[in-house]
């Protein structure tokens, strides 16, 4: 309840106010001097004084100066009883709201008073927003800090260059990581603060290639011995302008060390099976060929199984092999400039007869006039046999296998489409898994090792594309590989 | 043919040298055999075949320094030989056949296990070559 303390030694306009004031439905206290006065204000928060200047002892503006000083956000309204300008100025200028001179009549109180509450109601509700404001900036400045303080905790490196290429972030992770020359070097361009042109190289063709709206990217990058997992996107602004890039680094020597040692181990495994496996292979095509005598058709039809499942190991350890050596770092990366039409060409021819067993058209399109991308030839035959390979596999009979190459903003992009069984949603994310293999009725007849896409997904990493897959169950699948363009050194940010 | 070929049978799985055996010998083939690099150096010397049957992954002396020396040796070097690799055809292995190509001067290779017709169809061009 609004509550209001009356000040004034005449009693009819102590009663009056009492009178009127109380109508209003609001609490009122009254006091005959200022001392009075001053001593109910201990007592308790008033919302608005009423105060009389003239008054005998302390007069009307020394209690104001003192409500003044103890009570800063009280209103006060000045009573003046011999109405001269003058007392009203000066009660003014000592603090107070407003003024109303005696006599007044019942109305012209309540406007007063009225008019004051609502200053104070106004002042009040300023104030809350003053408030609000206020520890919303401590928010932000809570955030800022806050945000800072995780980045300089993390374990991972953070850097983040404007798109002009210049340093305007890092932690002291990154600091350590790339062996950052001076600190702090916000704002200078990142190639002359790093050792490494590697990732200076990255950022800009991440620019440069984003651009067109180009997904992250992750990729490893070798700082001496140690090396790091950088993972580079673009930052952008609602209209999707590049303010610039972050790159986020891990340091993955250490997995590296034991992928190298699980990969030596599946290395030497693999060599002492494939001895053995060769050599009972071996054996039982002289026997099947009826070499050593002859055997009958129960016989043959059994070790026809048995070889075919010495064979499917057999298979199985090559791609152990080779997936091991890619990731050893062991790829021939004989990049030279290569016409991947040509691969595609080759491709096909070789995968031709596998095609017409099973009546699968396999075509190849193209527009005329495609770059070359710098590959390894080898490499990228690889990559192409295992996906339209795998498209001839996982297509029924009288389907159809489809290459399609074309330029994709910095990247040449090769399609590899069927009308196939396609893949489910819930076995799309791990099709690039070694060992994955999608296991349903349609599947089970037929073999591979779970490592085709694997070694695909290397390959084409280490070529610094990327490999992105749609399918649909029944209608068939999609597989894209992206392979970089060149990229001259004018379009070089 | 006039006389019978002979051929030098370098391995060192006695399971896979009895195999490819019993497969040369379904031609008038007269088999040699020789368990490791060594003793496959000394009989081609002392045996002067017509053809060489080398497997690639031995003890040392592994198929290449084998394969090597006596390409080095002017009396030896016209001898064919066929090297045994461990890589199957199913995909052109392209790393593989890259570090072969670097590595020797074989006349041939097939991939082991082999098939018997196959091998013999190999064994025959070499020899007529």
């Amino acid at each position: 309840m609004v509550s209001i303390l009356v000040v004034d030694d005449e009693k009819i306009i102590r009663d009056g106010c009492v009178k009127i004031l109380s109508k209003e439905g609001w609490a009122i206290q009254t006091a005959s001097s200022g001392e009075e006065g001053l001593g109910l204000m201990k007592n308790g928060p008033f919302d608005l004084l009423l105060l009389d200047l003239k008054m005998p002892g302390l007069s009307g503006i020394d209690v104001l100066q003192q409500v003044k000083g103890l009570h800063p956000d009280l209103l006060v309204v000045v009573i003046t009883g011999y109405a001269t300008v003058e007392s009203a100025v000066e009660a003014m200028k000592a603090g107070a709201y407003d003024f109303i001179p005696k006599p007044f009549t019942p109305d012209q109180l309540r406007i007063v008073v009225h008019r004051a509450l609502e200053k104070k109601a106004l002042q009040r509700e300023a104030e809350l927003l003053r408030r609000e404001r206020e520890k919303g900036l401590r928010e932000i400045a809570d955030e800022k800090s806050k945000i800072k303080t995780i980045i300089h905790s993390m374990a991972d490196g953070v850097l983040v260059a404007d798109h002009e290429g210049h340093v305007v972030l890092h932690n002291p992770a990154a600091v350590k990581m790339l062996k950052i020359r001076t600190s702090p070097v916000f704002g200078q361009p990142l190639e002359d603060c790093l050792e490494s042109g590697c990732l200076v190289d990255l950022v800009s063709k991440i620019m440069q290639v984003s651009k067109e709206g180009s997904p992250a990217v992750s990729q490893e990058v070798l700082m001496g011995e140690r090396a790091l997992m950088a993972h580079i996107a673009t930052v952008r602004n609602d209209e999707g302008e590049i303010l610039g890039v972050v790159t986020v680094l891990r340091d993955i020597s250490m997995l590296k060390a034991m992928d190298r040692m699980k990969s030596d181990f599946v290395a030497m495994v693999s060599h002492e099976l494939r001895g053995p496996l060769a050599s009972v292979e071996q054996q039982l095509s002289v026997v099947l060929a009826g070499i050593i005598g002859e055997i009958n058709e129960r016989q043959k039809e059994m070790l026809g199984r048995a070889k075919e499942r010495t064979r499917a190991l057999l298979t199985l350890i090559n791609d152990l092999l080779d997936l091991s050596k890619i990731e050893a770092g062991f790829v021939v990366q004989q990049k030279e400039p290569t016409q991947i039409t040509e691969v595609l060409e080759k491709v096909i021819e070789l995968l031709r007869h596998e095609a017409e067993l099973k009546n699968i058209s396999l075509q190849l399109s193209f527009n005329e006039g495609l770059p070359q991308v710098m590959a390894d030839r080898g490499n990228m035959e690889e990559v192409f046999i295992n996906l339209v390979s795998n498209g001839i596999k996982y297509t029924s009979e009288g389907g159809s296998v489809k290459l399609w190459a074309c330029i994709e903003g910095s990247y040449l992009c090769v399609e590899v489409s069927d009308n196939g069984i396609g893949i489910s949603a819930e076995d799309l994310p791990r099709i690039f898994d070694k060992f994955y293999r999608v296991k349903n009725a349609q599947t089970r007849k037929i073999t591979g090792t779970g490592l085709g896409l694997p070694i695909v997904k290397g390959i084409v990493e280490a070529h610094l594309g990327s490999i992105e897959v749609e399918s649909q169950p029944g209608i068939g699948s999609k597989f894209r590989v992206y392979l970089p363009l060149e990229l001259s050194g004018k379009e070089m940010i | 043919m006039g006389s019978q070929a002979r051929i030098l049978l370098v391995d060192d799985d006695p399971d896979f040298v009895e195999a490819t055996k019993a497969i040369l010998e379904t031609k008038p083939f007269e088999v040699i055999v020789a368990y490791d690099g060594k003793e496959g150096l000394e009989k081609a010397r002392r045996e002067n075949p017509d053809v060489i049957i080398l497997d690639v992954m031995m003890p040392p002396p592994d198929g290449y320094a084998v394969c090597s020396e006596l390409k080095r040796d002017p009396r030896y070097k016209k001898i064919p030989i066929l090297l045994l690799t461990a890589v199957m055809q199913a995909l052109p292995h392209t790393l593989y056949t890259i570090e072969m190509g670097l590595r020797t001067e074989a006349d041939d290779y097939i991939d082991k296990p082999v098939d018997p017709a196959e091998l013999v169809r190999r064994v025959e061009t070499l020899i007529a070559g």
